[in-house]
């Protein structure tokens, strides 16, 4: 024993690295599911919890127990939501349809190959990573009706002018439009690394029997792709069902209501006007839909079309 | 005789000299020595200008200051998580009380400061509180209580081209009627520095945010929000006039899209010279006069916002004020702080130093008092303060739910649909709001 300390402090800590060892899977998960808990099993119940409550959060009363009541009033009564619910699936159907054909479209163009192939891919892959909040507030300014641009880009057609974000049968596809301006890159992305996987032996029969480019196309490139493009389709159809950030900026639901999507309305009810419990109960709406057609679209992508 | 005259005089002159001493040494600045304020401040012209004077009071009083500045959205979170926890150890805080007023009095947030005003130990004579003007006193004033002393006042009011109103030979409008024509008359004609044709008016058209605006031309018609036994009046024939006013002077001699546009926007576009008039918030008028940003620089003229066909004042009466919570531990040194704060030295101080729109007539008054801010307002807005209301939001507690409820109809009317079935819609929203936040 030349080192009586370490001595000492390996006998006091032995208890402690037996511990360890005999418990590792034990030991080194804990961490981690203590914070999944407190950061998202315990807000996730306890959404579901204040969902069944009513709370006026600013008044000195507390929170009721009024059972299912938050959600007869959505569905039976409330117009607002009715109208949220309908925006924010025609704006998720309009964005993801046209950030799918666009995103598939570029990869195809993108995967030949001509000159400065990577400058240009870089260059398309650039709106997705500005700042949501920051690509909004440009967006507003070339959609202003008075002193934007974009009437005067459409006013070189023959168009316009339109009012945009302004108009109440414009404001979502004008939405959706700056959404898919943001976010068909990453449709993009992730086609080109399905596409770079691609086996090359169907096409090589293909062109021994003589198939038109087009018919390589549909035949073999889209059904290939299809798991691919299933997947980008989930992840957008995930984020335009809650996308806050542009809606909120750029319109804060309006004109009137015609852009109050779930998101922006819930957002509303719990942080303007202090409705806790309806707000909860709107949230566990707004994840229920998200979650089934995530559902939906993973039972798809398994099954056929 | 003439030396009895000559002594009863002395004797007067000197009793009263001993009278005014004794008075001034009744009030004592010092008697919280040493005690501590905690006070909130909403990042604000005038927390600006007050902040660098705040050493003078401590070495007045001898009480330390511990100021906190925030931007509005987190102070007012802060307050209102603060005082919702019932452990707040706020002893002063800025508070607006058209917004929040009636919901804190009701919580029992507020402390009431009638009481000190009255005592003489605590508010001395000079500080003459019927010095401020009218409706400013009025506007912080919730339950029938005075939750404290207003610090800044503002009012919708009309802004005009000076320049576009002469050379089209046009009169500036003074009634809605002549709002209205002035703006049909001048719609599309060239204002722009470079010849461009402009709008008629601008205001804005975004939902809640219109609310606050177009509670002048509500009042002007002669509507309100509520009747005395609080039942919504906003589809009452008059507040349906007003609605219908508001949309159609945007939608046809107004910028396209008025349905989006907040402050921001409305005031960009007429501070680009592309509108004749905008009624707005006055205390705007940095924004309208900016050096660097603006085209329209001196040749705006501020005016009282347009009386109504009975000739009712427009204007309206927005105070920024000062307040305590009910949980403060020092009281009266935050009332002593509340009074200095507002006292006539301090006004003029942050008023001619910032420009800061205060709230007393002497200071409007005083040829110095008001050489920071255009003739024109100062004359408007020391009138206005006196003649308008104070209720440029509607009386409730769900303040912002309520202004989204009418500025749907407003937007409704903006865009041409039916306004009365809007007015109509907007007052059974305001019922079912009013039932669900305001039940005892």
């Amino acid at each position: 024993m030349q080192n009586p300390s370490l001595a000492a402090e390996a006998r006091s800590a032995s208890w402690w690295t037996l511990f360890v060892e005999r418990h590792p899977v034990f030991v080194f998960t804990t961490p981690a599911a203590v914070v999944v808990f407190i950061l998202m099993v315990f807000p996730v119940f306890y959404t579901v919890y204040m969902s069944l409550h009513s709370w006026f959060a600013s008044s000195v009363t507390a929170p009721e127990f009024i059972g299912l009541a938050n959600f007869r009033r959505a569905f039976l009564e409330d117009e607002r939501f009715r109208n949220a619910i309908w925006l924010t699936i025609y704006f998720t159907i309009l964005a993801t349809a046209l950030q799918v054909v666009l995103g598939v479209a570029l990869a195809l163009l993108l995967n030949r190959p001509f000159r400065g192939k990577g400058f240009f891919r870089s260059i398309f892959l650039l709106p997705m990573v500005a700042t949501p909040v920051a690509i909004a507030l440009v967006w507003m300014m070339m959609y202003n009706p008075t002193l934007g641009v974009m009437n005067y880009l459409v006013g070189l057609v023959g168009l316009g002018p339109f009012k945009w974000v302004s108009d109440a049968h414009l404001v979502i596809p004008a939405l959706a439009a700056v959404d898919t301006w943001e976010w068909t890159p990453l449709i993009t992305l992730i086609t080109l690394a399905g596409l770079a996987t691609l086996p090359l032996e169907p096409y090589e029969s293909a062109l021994i029997d003589g198939a038109t480019p087009a018919q390589m196309f549909w035949r073999i490139t889209l059904p290939l792709l299809r798991p691919t493009i299933m997947v980008a389709l989930l992840f957008r159809s995930i984020d335009c069902l809650k996308t806050f950030d542009i809606i909120y900026v750029m319109t804060a639901g309006g004109p009137g209501f015609a852009s109050e999507t779930l998101n922006v309305y819930t957002f509303q009810v719990g942080l303007f006007y202090f409705h806790i419990g309806y707000a909860c109960s709107l949230l566990v709406i707004l994840f229920a839909l998200v979650m089934g057609v995530s559902l939906l679209l993973i039972k798809v992508r398994r099954g056929s079309w | 005789m003439k030396i009895w005259k000559a002594i009863v005089a002395v004797g007067l002159l000197a009793g009263l000299l001993l009278a005014s001493t004794a008075q001034a040494q009744q009030f004592n600045w010092q008697q919280f020595k040493g005690t501590q304020l905690r006070v909130l401040l909403n990042k604000h012209p005038w927390q600006a200008a007050i902040e660098p004077h705040l050493k003078d009071f401590e070495a007045l009083t001898g009480i330390k200051l511990i100021a906190e500045v925030y931007p509005e959205d987190q102070f007012r979170a802060k307050v209102l998580v603060e005082l919702t926890s019932g452990a707040s150890s706020i002893d002063v805080f800025m508070t607006m009380p058209a917004q929040e007023g009636l919901k804190y009095m009701r919580a029992g947030w507020y402390q009431p400061v009638d009481e000190f005003l009255k005592d003489p130990s605590l508010t001395p004579s000079e500080y003459n509180w019927n010095d401020f003007l009218d409706k400013t006193r009025e506007a912080m004033v919730a339950e029938g209580k005075l939750i404290g002393p207003p610090i800044q006042v503002e009012n919708v009011s009309l802004m005009y081209r000076k320049d576009v109103f002469q050379k089209y030979n046009v009169k500036v409008p003074t009634t809605l009627d002549e709002l209205e024509a002035a703006a049909k008359a001048l719609n599309g004609k060239p204002m722009t520095d470079d010849g461009q044709p402009g709008f008629g008016i601008v205001n804005r058209g975004k939902r809640a945010a219109a609310t606050s605006m177009f509670a002048g031309m509500l009042h002007a018609m002669g509507g309100t929000w509520l009747t005395p036994s609080r039942e919504p009046a906003i589809n009452s024939d008059e507040a349906v006039a007003a609605i219908d006013m508001w949309g159609r002077l945007l939608r046809l001699y107004g910028p396209p899209g008025s349905e989006n546009n907040h402050w921001y926007e409305a005031s960009s576009i007429f501070s680009q010279g592309k509108a004749a008039m905008y009624t707005d918030a006055n205390s705007l008028w940095p924004v309208i006069e900016d050096k660097d940003k603006s085209k329209v620089i001196g040749k705006v003229g501020y005016a009282l916002f347009p009386k109504g066909p009975k000739g009712q004042p427009g204007s309206t009466v927005a105070v920024w004020g000062l307040g305590m919570p009910k949980t403060g531990k020092n009281q009266k040194a935050a009332w002593l702080f509340m009074q200095w704060a507002t006292n006539k030295d301090q006004v003029f101080k942050v008023q001619t130093e910032k420009g800061v729109l205060g709230c007393r007539d002497s200071v409007w008054k005083d040829p110095k008092g008001k050489a920071k801010v255009p003739a024109d307002l100062a004359e408007s807005l020391a009138q206005g303060s006196k003649i308008g209301t104070p209720l440029w939001n509607p009386p409730v507690v769900a303040v912002a739910e309520v202004r989204d409820a009418v500025g749907a109809a407003i937007v409704t009317s903006i865009q041409g649909g039916d306004v009365r079935a809007a007015a109509n819609k907007a007052a059974a929203d305001m019922k079912r709001i009013m039932a669900e936040t305001e039940k005892k």
